[in-house]
């Protein structure tokens, strides 16, 4: 790697992490600054006082607010994300269980949405003026501007309530057990149950990368090169393929890394349509619950993972076009 | 240029009218602070809890009628639990609930902890109600171990509250459960009062009819954990009861039985015999012995038992008194032992749980962040397996000597109420134990399809307003008897709860007919005898209609913020 390569590595480093201090001091204040307070949980016509006192201590709430957070500092560096204050159980432990169901449906859904996005968008845009185009637009838009809720409850009631295709709920069938994590990912049971809320996510994203391609290879089709090939007398199916198309993918691309990173943090709303048991949901309650260990290192991880999916980004960008470079500025 | 000035003149005109307004003299100064402040009912949100926010807003506008100016404020259920907890001085109402456990089958805990002077500082009594009256029937009922002294001492006790009126009960709600009876059959599902059709006893007696023997029900919240030494939540509960035993268990009939204890005697008012059942075994095939029972209800009385500890603090000594039965001699007498400790605390092994324990001494941690890989108990069901935010699989355990009649017992995390619902009908679920949606919905469903079975039943828990009496005019009890009649809490029943529910008059539920006192007033809706009673009690209302305090006294408080 040639020197001021290096270098702009290794800023982007420093920026990384000034980004992710940044972040978690923010975390950290916003959750204990939001009304509420993590003991109404325990509540009850039998709570003490001093059981109160005894959950303070134990939770660390009893320490002044900058040891508080030093101490998450220095936890988190040391990557210990402590200990959930509703499961009692370690947040690294809870992410680990729930983040393979998030990362399954989401990355599914954004591969999914993006191959059918970028070839339908280049469809749309060889397509320009004619009826389909006019029909096509439309019903994109609609599409990706339904709520997600919506979508979901739709399918559930034609798809699982009515005809009883698809299961209404979870990951696969009520007691079903398997050996390993892979065996239950690639089980035809966990498929059928992906299959709705995987319809419903794809609905909802193939908007963006759809309209991406379609206007970028619209730019394109205009461009001297592409002029050029018609002159040469290219076949048009061609010239779509090899040359416009080719160059027009750029911007999707990074697109799909950051939309890749930001989906780390599952989506909320279809996880709770379908009972989903992911990331998303575990976050829900983690911030109604005042979860303060749990909210804050989720969210530092999804942080954590958008950051480095954005770095990705550029470098696949200097990579595809040799125009791009950071380095010499 | 001109714009800008037209612009700023306009602003200085809004200020300098803002001004003006909160500037000019309202009526006579003396007059103004008898005025009752605008007061504030805080409820939930109604997308959280439709139900209390309906209740609320029914509620405030009887109030309105009395001539008080009242505001419903909501909050999330986190943020409004630690205002009305923690800012004992700030609040002047809020709606709240009690719900139905199987340990308030005995009316002990609630007149107990509700209450008391005692638990006014920081505990349940956050109303502040103080009345020594009540303490001493509240303390006596405790320690009479006469059935039927103890009787009188509840009835004596509802009546003060009924009179005193610190909280305007509404309703007890009814429980409404589902189950499909096709895969299950309708003579051994089991109706416990107060609690309805999902309890133990449906659990340990539904007999499958056909090649379906899997139970698998919904809950709408995940489980937090599964640990015989810690209380966690209303989910959880239902987990622990199956996998642990207890000597004594509350019947269908809301009366303790005996269970793991085969017998037991009182010896006298301080002394009871436990016998333990012969033969007991846990999961992992270790017999279930004396010590181990010991051993469950002593090492509450340590500190690494926190949420155990307050049941079990009556307990001076256990003792063996031959190879199978154990005296335990208490403190003081305490008429709900039998339900309220021999009941509550579940059989642990000590093989398991002895070293578990030791292993926490000198740390800060508690029994609560232990979690076995697999929960090992005693009880009519065995742990399988535990799939976090999706489902728990318990199976039948055959070697009990009340083995169930289901294969295997399944609970869902299903999140989506209508999903929940459309799974009953496709039998994807075939117990419905966990339902906040519309009754109508499912009574709907049930009509449409005759596979399914709903069953209502009135709970143990109920519904109130709670005043605090911290705040005037809420510590005048005369003012709490005109809320309650001024409250159309008919409508609440009817249009609040859709008529699922029994108007209730006590804390106490109607469900425990033998402890619910009969002949309590009953504050029938009569806005005007309401401001009957409140003209008598010395209040005047200004030219505006506003209410006033009585002559003597005046507003000191602050709008609740």
């Amino acid at each position: 790697m040639p020197r001021s390569s290096t270098r702009w590595f290794a800023q982007r480093l420093a920026q990384m992490l000034l980004v992710l201090w940044v972040i978690a001091t923010i975390l950290f204040l916003i959750f204990r600054l939001m009304p509420g307070n993590p003991l109404v949980a325990y509540i009850d016509t039998t709570f003490t006082t001093e059981q109160k006192q005894a959950l303070i201590h134990s939770f660390g709430l009893d320490l002044p607010l900058w040891q508080q957070y030093l101490i998450f500092l220095r936890e988190s560096a040391a990557g210990n994300l402590g200990r959930s204050f509703s499961f009692h159980a370690p947040v690294a432990q809870l992410v680990w269980e729930t983040l393979p169901n998030t990362l399954v449906l989401m990355l599914s859904a954004v591969v999914v949405a993006f191959l059918l996005g970028t070839v339908t968008g280049a469809f749309l845009a060889w397509k320009r003026g004619t009826v389909v185009e006019s029909i096509g637009i439309p019903l994109v838009l609609a599409v990706r501007s339904a709520p997600e809720f919506w979508v979901g409850m739709i399918l559930l009631a034609v798809f699982s309530f009515s005809l009883r295709w698809f299961p209404s709920f979870g990951t696969v069938s009520p007691g079903a057990q398997y050996a390993s994590l892979w065996q239950r990912l690639t089980s035809p049971d966990f498929l059928h149950h992906l299959t709705l809320p995987l319809i419903t996510l794809v609905l909802y994203l193939q908007g963006l990368p759809l309209l991406l391609m379609r206007s970028n290879m619209l730019d394109v089709m205009e461009e001297e090169f592409v002029v050029m090939a018609r002159m040469k007398g290219l076949p048009e199916r061609r010239i779509l393929l090899a040359h416009a198309a080719r160059n027009a993918l750029l911007p999707v691309v990074t697109a799909f890394a950051l939309v890749i990173g930001y989906s780390i943090g599952g989506n909320v709303v279809i996880e709770n349509v379908f009972s989903w048991p992911g990331l998303g949901r575990l976050l829900v309650r983690a911030v109604a619950a005042k979860d303060y260990p749990l909210a804050q290192g989720a969210f530092l991880l999804i942080a954590a993972m958008s950051i480095v999916m954005n770095l990705l980004a550029d470098v696949a960008y200097t990579w595809l076009d040799p125009r791009v470079s950071y380095a010499k500025r | 240029m001109r714009r800008q000035r037209v612009l700023r003149g306009l602003v200085f005109g809004i200020i300098a009218a803002m001004v003006l307004a909160t500037a000019q003299p309202g009526p006579s100064q003396a007059q103004a602070s008898r005025v009752v402040r605008e007061l504030v009912l805080v409820t939930w949100p109604q997308a959280q809890n439709p139900q209390q926010y309906e209740s609320a807003r029914i509620a405030a506008e009887g109030m309105r009628q009395l001539g008080l100016k009242v505001t419903v404020r909501t909050m999330p259920w986190e943020q409004l639990a630690d205002y009305v907890w923690e800012e004992r001085q700030k609040w002047d109402m809020t709606t709240w609930q009690m719900v139905g456990r199987p340990e308030r089958s005995d009316p002990d805990e609630i007149l107990v902890n509700l209450f008391s002077s005692s638990t006014a500082k920081d505990g349940y009594n956050f109303v502040g109600f103080i009345d020594p009256k009540y303490d001493g029937l509240a303390q006596a009922q405790r320690s009479a171990t006469d059935p039927a002294a103890r009787k009188h001492l509840v009835d004596q006790a509802q009546q003060v509250l009924a009179d005193a009126q610190p909280y305007t009960f509404l309703v007890n709600p009814k429980s409404l459960y589902a189950y499909d009876n096709q895969v299950w059959d309708p003579h051994t599902i089991v109706e416990q009062k107060g609690i309805g059709i999902k309890n133990f006893w449906t659990f340990v007696q539904a007999a499958p009819k056909g090649a379906q023997k899997d139970m698998v029900l919904n809950a709408l919240d995940p489980i937090l954990a599964i640990n015989p030494l810690y209380i966690s939540g209303k989910v959880d509960s239902w987990i622990t009861e199956l996998i642990w035993d207890r000597l004594v268990r509350i019947g269908p009939d809301g009366l303790p039985r005996p269970w793991a204890a085969s017998a037991y005697t009182w010896v006298n008012p301080t002394t009871i015999d436990v016998t333990l059942r012969p033969g007991m075994r846990f999961h992992d095939g270790t017999p279930v012995t004396l010590d181990d029972v010991i051993f469950s209800f002593m090492a509450p009385k340590g500190d690494k038992v926190p949420m155990y500890k307050p049941f079990v603090a009556n307990i001076a000594d256990i003792k063996k008194v031959n190879a199978t039965t154990l005296r335990f001699v208490l403190a003081k007498p305490q008429a709900a032992f039998l339900t309220s400790t021999l009941g509550k605390l579940n059989i642990v092994p000590q093989h398991a749980w002895g070293p578990m324990l030791q292993s926490l001494e000198g740390k800060k941690d508690n029994a609560q962040f232990l979690q076995e890989k697999t929960p090992v108990g005693s009880g009519p069901f065995r742990f399988v397996s535990w799939t976090r935010g999706q489902e728990v699989v318990l199976e039948a355990n055959p070697q009990h000597w009340a083995a169930p009649k289901m294969h295997r017992w399944i609970l869902r995390t299903v999140s989506n109420v209508e999903a929940s619902l459309g799974g009953l009908r496709n039998g994807e679920i075939n117990f419905l134990s966990d339902y906040l949606g519309d009754p109508m919905v499912l009574n709907r469903l049930s009509r449409q399809d005759p596979r399914i079975t709903v069953v209502a039943s009135t709970d143990i828990g109920f519904q109130f307003i709670a005043y605090n009496e911290r705040r005037p005019p809420f510590n005048d009890v005369n003012l709490r008897r005109a809320l309650t009649m001024a409250i159309d809490r008919t409508m609440i029943r009817l249009v609040a709860f859709k008529g699922y529910g029994e108007m209730s008059d006590s804390p106490v539920s109607k469900a425990l007919e033998y402890w619910h006192a009969s002949r309590l007033p009953q504050y029938s809706r009569d806005v005007q005898a309401a401001r009957d009673l409140l003209k008598k009690a010395g209040y005047e209302w200004d030219s505006q209609g506003r209410l006033m305090y009585p002559a003597s006294q005046s507003e000191t408080l602050e709008v609740a913020r």
